[in-house]
């Protein structure tokens, strides 16, 4: 599914585009992903995540959140994620790689995913996302 | 301009009460004519919004480097009643405390035969870009130490001299930082990173004096033309972060118990005397710590660079001073009600307190702090000193840099990153960073001309010119 980014001059704004509600949280997590590392694979990691929140939109900035946070600490770059979402709660399969400087170095750092002009959507058949990560 | 904005003088605009609903005072910014054009409507909306916070001072206000951002706009400032007003992380922003610093040394431009060679040294001992990993081996007493302590805990372990400390905002230090606050993966993320560059618009960059303007002031700060500067600009890296992060989401559920509406989620905030206001200023007060030791470990790293490669002794190299760009201070100022204590965000935002005060250096008392304006890649940086009239209309404070006028995107596909490499070459700039396309992203396209910026704070006597300086070289995260 694809996504794309919007015009913003400070930082960084994607739109997402998926078939289910559940891909639209993974495939925002992929554009992530691929903002901060460029290139990410599946190299036999994997991780689990479970998010709780008051709502869909705050779902989505703590799902990115936690794993802005894994990515970081255990220097791991994701690559597919397995989404399972329900109004306020959410199950997570991450699959990646670990951090190679030679490799994913180059990219965008992901200082935090802003709430300021998030919009969760259907177009049609679409659930679409537009979401702004402070780089 | 924009519709519904009104001119106030040549360089001052008011956004008037209405430009959305619920504001409770005037937007107020600043822009020269010839800077009106890179003036985006989201960015004002968002300076409107910031207006409708409980307890908000006088004005909402922006810098000549307004652009749009989340929460606040970039170049943002806003004062906040202690008593009747909040605190919000949209105000402060992801990175707090990100900053700038100036670094003096006894060498000329001809001192630095080999550019390149020093460019390398200086990309081998700064960690750089995604991923890098600091030198410090910390422990969780460590970082909270400085986390409490700020710069003083860095001198103390031999990563500076005394002097540092008095020539940083606020001396390195707000006494507000509260450990307790900060959560554990805020401490895990703050570990590795203690004395890394990180990526963006941070950077290291080699500069000398190419014009003084005012001489006096430029002794006062140990300037002189044809000196070589080294200027820093990074921020609290994932730690800060981290505490941004942890805390909106906190303050997303309070502002509402609090009965305080926001036009933007982002502006989530609560009263500065509540408990969840209180927790975040605390661990925001630890951030902004946590950044100027940052900064502090990086100037170690550079003058043992120099030392190695120049003979200069570590005290030949003394900090000019050090400014924050986001963060939330607790400040007395001039205000109706006489003075009073307000809770000042700025947000992309410098400090630039006029002469006598005695927030400011000692040495620099008698002209005013330090005000460090950074250019892009390809373009001067200024250092000004603050003034009284800042101190009347601004709360103390001037813009922080050139402000972007092109996406990241957008410049990437304008000129490759080898292509904006060599045209800098050409005027003699060596640039080095992690990737190509880190060096297209940060292009000096990008950028309004900082010329124009410094231009509007001269005229508006926000800040006044003291120097100018010349990029040699650059080092990109």
């Amino acid at each position: 599914m694809p996504f794309f980014e919007v015009p913003h001059q400070a930082d960084v704004k994607v739109h997402v585009e998926a078939d289910t509600c559940g891909h639209l949280f993974s495939e925002t997590a992929r554009a992530m992903f691929c903002l901060m590392y460029c290139r990410c694979e599946e190299g036999g990691v994997e991780r689990r995540v479970s998010v709780t929140s008051t709502d869909r939109h705050s779902l989505m900035i703590d799902f990115l959140s936690e794993l802005l946070f894994i990515a970081e600490v255990e220097r791991l770059v994701f690559s597919s994620f397995d989404v399972t979402v329900t109004d306020t709660a959410l199950e997570a399969v991450a699959r990646g790689e670990r951090f190679d400087p030679a490799k994913h170095r180059g990219g965008m750092e992901i200082k935090g995913v802003s709430y300021s002009g998030l919009r969760i959507f259907r177009d049609g058949n679409l659930f679409c996302c537009e979401i702004l990560f402070d780089v | 301009m924009l519709a519904g904005i009104q001119q106030i003088d040549e360089v001052e605009w008011e956004v008037p009460v209405g430009y959305v609903p619920g504001m409770r005072v005037p937007g107020r910014f600043f822009l020269s004519d010839d800077l009106a054009e890179t003036l985006e409507p989201d960015a004002v909306h968002q300076l409107a919004n910031v207006a409708c916070l409980p307890g908000i001072e006088r004005y909402s206000l922006a810098m000549p480097d307004i652009h749009s951002g989340y929460g606040f706009p970039i170049g943002g400032v806003a004062a906040f009643d202690a008593e009747s007003g909040v605190i919000s992380p949209g105000g402060v922003g992801y990175d707090i405390n990100c900053g700038v610093r100036l670094i003096a040394t006894p060498l000329r431009a001809d001192d630095i035969t080999q550019p390149r060679a020093l460019i390398e040294e200086l990309f081998r001992t700064v960690p750089t870009g995604v991923g890098a990993e600091s030198s410090l081996r910390l422990s969780h007493h460590d970082l909270a130490a400085m986390m409490t302590e700020g710069v003083r805990w860095a001198v103390e372990a031999g990563y500076g001299v005394e002097n540092d400390i008095s020539h940083c905002e606020e001396s390195g230090r707000l006494d507000a930082a509260d450990t307790a606050p900060v959560s554990k993966k805020a401490f895990q993320r703050g570990m590795p990173q203690a004395g890394t560059l990180g990526s963006g618009n941070h950077f290291l960059e080699i500069q000398e004096v190419d014009a003084v303007f005012d001489p006096e002031t430029a002794e006062a700060f140990g300037l002189s033309p044809g000196q070589i500067c080294f200027m820093v600009h990074c921020g609290s890296r994932g730690l800060g972060h981290q505490v941004c992060t942890d805390h909106l989401r906190v303050l997303e559920s309070a502002h509402k118990r609090y009965g305080i509406s926001i036009p933007d989620r982002q502006l989530a905030c609560a009263p500065l005397s509540s408990p969840e206001g209180e927790a975040y200023f605390g661990a925001m007060a630890a951030a902004a710590n946590y950044a100027w030791v940052n900064r502090q470990v990086i100037t170690h790293q550079v003058r043992q660079v120099l030392q190695r490669m120049f003979g200069i002794a570590y005290e030949e190299m003394p900090l000019v001073y050090d400014v924050a760009h986001n963060v939330a201070k607790m400040e007395e100022h001039s205000s109706e009600r006489g003075r009073r204590r307000f809770c000042v965000h700025r947000k992309g935002a410098t400090r630039a307190f006029g002469p006598g005060l005695p927030e400011v250096p000692a040495a620099y008392r008698s002209v005013g702090q330090p005000v460090i304006i950074p250019g892009s890649m390809g373009s001067h940086s200024y250092v000004l000193h603050g003034t009284a009239t800042a101190m009347e209309r601004t709360f103390g404070s001037t813009c922080h840099g050139a402000g972007r006028v092109m996406s990241r995107t957008k410049a990437k596909k304008a000129t490759p990153g080898s292509e904006v490499r060599k045209h800098l070459l050409e005027q003699g700039i060596v640039v080095r960073a992690t990737s190509d396309a880190a060096i297209a992203e940060e292009a000096p396209e990008a950028y309004k001309e900082s010329d124009k910026v410094v231009d509007v704070v001269r005229r508006a006597g926000l800040s006044l010119p003291v120097v100018r300086l010349r990029p040699l070289g650059v080092i990109k995260g």
